[in-house]
This record gives C-alpha cells, sequence and structure tokens, in this order.
C-alpha cells in the first residue's frame, strides 16, 4: 500500500475512571495533579508475608453501585469496567435510552481477567470438591469479561471484544476502537482497561520474578518512577475507560470533543518473554507508527504520559528511546506513583489522564520523584503539575511478551 | 430456619431478589434466577441446610413455592 495516509481522528467525547487514586475522573484528576503522595496504597491481608505485601486497590462499595443481582455476575475487574463505562457514557452526554446500540462497539483491555475468582474456585475445589466449584467460572475469569459486561449493562450491541496484551492492553484496546471507528463499523465506541489482579498467587510470582517493589517499610514510597532509588513497580486495580466517537457523529449531535484520538502504533519486541528490547527498539516502532499515523512530527509532542513503571530496566529503556524519537523538550510524567502499575488498565487510565492533560493544559507531577535517576536524557515533571502550552501527547505502553503501543492525542 | 426461611433469605442476600417479589406463584426466572443461577443455589441450600439436592430435579420454570416443596422433601423432619 502506497499513497498519502490520512489521519482519522476519533472524538474523545467522555471519560470514566475508578482508580487507587479517586473513584471518578474528577477525583483521579485531582489526586493525581495536587496529592504528592499516594493515598491508595497499604499493605493487603491477602499478600501477608510477601516479599512486597502491599497494593493500590481503589475505596469503593461496588454492591452499593451495581446491587448484588448485577455485581454477582462479574468478577472486580468487570465491575470497575462498568462502573468506569457508566461514567463515561454519562460524561459523553450519551445515553443507552437514544443511541442505536447496534453501532455502539465496546473494547476493553486486562492481563489477566478474572484471576482472583480463578483463586477462589480453585481453593473450594481442593478444599470442599468439584461439586462445590461455581458454574459461572468461564464466564466470570475470562479477559473478554469486562467487555460483554459493559455491553451488557449499557446495551451495546456492536462489535465487542477483550484485548488481552498484559501491560499494553489499554492502549491496544483505545488502538483497536480507533481503527473500528475508522473503519466505519461502529460510530461510538468505549475502550480502555480494566484490572482487579488482588491474588496473592500472581503477587507470589511477581515476587520470584523479582519485578516488584519490596519496599515494605514504606509503600507509599514504593513505587517511584524515573527515581534513582526505584526497585519495581507495585500493582494496582482500577480501570479507564474513554467514549470515542467518528468525527461527523460527535459533530452531529454537537457533544463537546475533549481531546482526539489521532495515531495509533503497536510492535512486538520478538526478544523475550518478559525482558524488553534492551535497546528499546520494539516501543521505537510502535511510537514511529503511531506518530505517522497521525501524521506528526516530533517537534509537534509536548507531552509524554509514559509507561514509567519504575523497574530498573523499563525507566530507563523508556526514557533513552523516547528522547532519540521526539527529543529532549517534551514533558514527561508517569501517574503510577498515584495509581500503581494497573497491568491492563494502566493504558486506560493513563490515556483519559492524558486527555485531561490536553484539556487542562497542565502535565501531572510524577510523585515519589525526588532524585531523578541521572541516566535519564528527558524532561519529566516532579514535584508539583507543570502549566504547559501544548496541542499534541503521546501514551506509550509496553507489555510482558514485548507488546509495545503508542497513541498520539491531539487538542 | 425452615426451608422456605432459607431460599428466600438466599434469594435476597445472594441474588439480590427484592424480598417483596417473592411469593410461592413466583416462576424463579423472572426472578433472575436462570439455569446457572439455579444450580449455585442449589449449593448454597444444600450447605445452609446441610442436604443433599443432587438428585433434585429443578428447572428456573419452578415456582418459589415448588422450590420449597422440593427442598423441604429432603429435609429431614
Amino acid at each position: 500500500m502506497t499513497g498519502a495516509h490520512q489521519p482519522f481522528s476519533a472524538a474523545v467525547t467522555g471519560l470514566g475512571m475508578v482508580t487507587a487514586a479517586g473513584v471518578g475522573t474528577k477525583a483521579t484528576w485531582h489526586a493525581v495533579t495536587h496529592e504528592t503522595r499516594p493515598g491508595g496504597v497499604a499493605h493487603h491481608e491477602e499478600l501477608a508475608d510477601l516479599p512486597c505485601d502491599f497494593m493500590y486497590t481503589a475505596d469503593l462499595d461496588t454492591t452499593e453501585l451495581l446491587g448484588v443481582a448485577t455485581q454477582r455476575l462479574m468478577d472486580r475487574f468487570s465491575q470497575l469496567a462498568v462502573i468506569a463505562a457508566r461514567e463515561a457514557v454519562a460524561d459523553a452526554g450519551l445515553s443507552p435510552d437514544d443511541w442505536d446500540g447496534s453501532r455502539v462497539a465496546v473494547v476493553i483491555g486486562s492481563a489477566h481477567g478474572g484471576l482472583p475468582f480463578y483463586d477462589q474456585q480453585h481453593a473450594a475445589m481442593l478444599e470442599r470438591g468439584a461439586r462445590r466449584v461455581s458454574p459461572k467460572l468461564a464466564p466470570l475469569t475470562v479477559v473478554n469479561g469486562a467487555a460483554s459486561s459493559v455491553c451488557m449493562d449499557l446495551g451495546a450491541q456492536g462489535p465487542s471484544l477483550g484485548v488481552a496484551t498484559a501491560c499494553s492492553s489499554g492502549t491496544v484496546a483505545l488502538g483497536t476502537a480507533h481503527q473500528l471507528l475508522r473503519a466505519g463499523v461502529c460510530d461510538i465506541a468505549i475502550a480502555g482497561g480494566a484490572e482487579s489482579p488482588i491474588s496473592r498467587l500472581l503477587i507470589a510470582s511477581a515476587c520470584r520474578m523479582k519485578a516488584v517493589s519490596t519496599r515494605r517499610e514504606d509503600p507509599a514510597a514504593a513505587c517511584r518512577p524515573f527515581d534513582a532509588a526505584r526497585d519495581g513497580f507495585v500493582v494496582g486495580e482500577g480501570a479507564g475507560l474513554l467514549v470515542l466517537e467518528r468525527p461527523e457523529h460527535a459533530a452531529a449531535r454537537r457533544a463537546p470533543v475533549r481531546a482526539h484520538l489521532r495515531g495509533y502504533g503497536a510492535s512486538s519486541d520478538a526478544f523475550a518473554a518478559v525482558a524488553p528490547d534492551p535497546d528499546g527498539n520494539g516501543i521505537e516502532r510502535a511510537l514511529r507508527s503511531a506518530m505517522a499515523d497521525a501524521g506528526v512530527q516530533a517537534g509537534d509532542i509536548g507531552h509524554v504520559n509514559a509507561h514509567g513503571t519504575s523497574t530498573v530496566m523499563n525507566d530507563l529503556i523508556e526514557a533513552t528511546m523516547l528522547e532519540r524519537v521526539i527529543g529532549a523538550h517534551p514533558l514527561v510524567t508517569s501517574t503510577k506513583a498515584m495509581t500503581g502499575h494497573t497491568l491492563g488498565a494502566a493504558g486506560g487510565i493513563e490515556t483519559a489522564l492524558t486527555v485531561l492533560a490536553l484539556e487542562e493544559q497542565l502535565v501531572p507531577p510524577t510523585a515519589n520523584l525526588d532524585v531523578p535517576d541521572p541516566r535519564l536524557p528527558v524532561q519529566i515533571v516532579r514535584e508539583e503539575p507543570r502549566r504547559a502550552s501544548f496541542d499534541c501527547a503521546v501514551k506509550t505502553s509496553l507489555g510482558f511478551g514485548g507488546h509495545n503501543a503508542a497513541l498520539v492525542l491531539t487538542r | 430456619m425452615n426451608a422456605a426461611e432459607v431460599v428466600n433469605a438466599l434469594l435476597v442476600q445472594r441474588f439480590g431478589v427484592s424480598s417483596g417479589d417473592v411469593t410461592d406463584e413466583t416462576p424463579l426466572r423472572s426472578l433472575r434466577i436462570d439455569s446457572l443461577a439455579l444450580e449455585e443455589l442449589r449449593v448454597l441450600i444444600e450447605d445452609q441446610l446441610d442436604i443433599d439436592l443432587e438428585d433434585v430435579p429443578l428447572t428456573s420454570r419452578d415456582t418459589v413455592g415448588q422450590l420449597v416443596a422440593a427442598v423441604d422433601g429432603m429435609v429431614p423432619a
């Protein structure tokens, strides 16, 4: 295929978030921009005695919000997705009563899906026998459970799917939604990520992998992206969903457009099961593809919401790649110290935060960044939010298995 | 608790049924108790009353009253 590539700007008309930083978009954004120490991370009973015995959790009563009859048909990652989706759709000024449901797509990323329910049922089988295993194991634990739950809750009847590319799932979900809208198979897409990995099994393994922080004496200081003393990521739960629309659909109903999703690129390292390509060539290809897809140049990009997990390798590889591809001028941040690493939800939450940064012309600081790693050749915002003028921003994500993705957003 | 009380309490607490909707004549499926939910309910009743309902035929077309009668039939007098 050759010839001029015409960019496609999907309109972002709604945001919904449930995070450890806050329940709802407004609460999350306020915490991410104005608090310097995360409040949503704590020791967790489920993780007692593990080298990493803490995680980020969202403070909400899902039973009160959803009701028992609805809640019982979902594991927690799907519950968070439904709550975020309701907020996003209301924020967009849409209502299931007056849209054409067959033109509404749902694309939600998750790395582990209903792992906690899987764990519980496995324990039930070992302790109480096969007849005590729930018949709902498959529908609740599959990674597409969040997407189907949102479809059912909102009456969305267009194409829907779960996306599983580990920690880039949310970003790939948004990119996939961008492509569905561009292809014209839907007018509206509800897309992003959802994760609730409150699982002793998973964290026990992450500890053995030496991927997570072991700063047990001070969990609030454990996730410290780009800091010289960082020692690993800290897992979190959450959901972040965006309402995207074909631009003419948003215009026809005179919907306020919060930002545009204009470019998407994805790539695979084809390198290792866990370790990223040490030269960052994979994420570089994803970012360059996204910039080409959007038709933007390095000089146009004013802000990057980085993957910035707080592992020694990720932050070094990513920052080095960002400088190589875009230069030293963009204001880089990682919001993970406030939300935790929400794995498959991260791309959804962080893209929503990027939309808010564009809208407010305000870059959130990287919390816990006390002493920037001197090897990182980029400008990282810290201590307080930075007001700036920028029309274009980038979101990058890297997933175990070498799944890289990048999005370009514009005002 | 007798069988009716156990069934009613489980429907309300575990399945989100509103207690006002439950009468003897109400079909289970109209309370959103589909075949999957019924299998869960079966095991919950077993646990609560320490009985075995494995061979009791139940369908979501049954009414609450029919379910209670079936449970009653398995409860030692």
